[in-house]
């Protein structure tokens, strides 16, 4: 019960978070329904590390073929940094969802940023 | 209370890591929507569904800007002078 209480909270933080203003109140509660619910119901296999690793280098390897050495070198730093961290139960599942909500990387990121 | 201190600062250490790469992958996460998604999926969240369901919360978030944005239009419209009024009050 804890568990899902705790759930319910992340939910609610998650939706206030990506901008659903207070004043909207059934529009809130509507949105932390359907987060509630799609995580709990879904199709989706677990995360294959192995797959992750695999796509995590590929970025690396597109950034270099279109020129963005700088970009490329950046990104290796900070998949080196992470290597500590590796050893972390939920690391790959994280890295997982980063790889789910990158947008066109080579083409849109600018390095300033 | 030492352990938990150096246990704590590696966490931040290790999403302040996570941050930049999602920086550099594209994904726009703020950094709090970044820490409340790892949370989620500490707690045993699938991240292929925890992704699905930001990229659904955005479109829902962006419509709901757009709705007000254009309330904010309309009640512009209908009251012009209301607006005049006050702003010659100031």
């Amino acid at each position: 019960m804890a568990f899902q209480a705790q759930l319910a909270a992340l939910a609610e933080e998650l939706v206030d978070a990506v901008g659903i203003p207070e004043s909207h109140h059934e529009r809130r509660s509507a949105c932390q329904d359907f987060v509630l619910h799609n995580i709990r119901h879904h199709s989706f296999t677990r995360t294959n590390q192995f797959e992750v690793n695999d796509r995590l280098n590929g970025f690396d390897e597109r950034f270099r073929v279109v020129g963005r050495d700088a970009l490329a070198d950046a990104y290796r730093k900070r998949l080196d940094a992470l290597e500590p961290f590796h050893d972390e139960k939920h690391m790959p599942d994280v890295l997982h969802f980063l790889l789910e909500l990158a947008d066109k990387p080579a083409q849109k990121t600018q390095l300033s940023d | 209370m030492a352990d938990r201190t150096e246990k704590q600062q590696a966490a931040q250490q290790a999403v302040d890591i996570l941050h930049e790469i999602s920086t550099i992958l594209n994904c726009h996460l703020d950094r709090r929507t970044l820490s409340i998604c790892i949370s989620m999926i500490e707690n045993g969240v699938n991240p292929e569904a925890l992704a699905a369901v930001v990229k659904e919360l955005r479109k829902e978030g962006q419509q709901v800007q757009l709705e007000a944005a254009l309330q904010a239009q309309q009640l512009q419209q209908q009251h012009p002078s209301g607006q005049q009024q006050s702003s010659r009050r100031k």
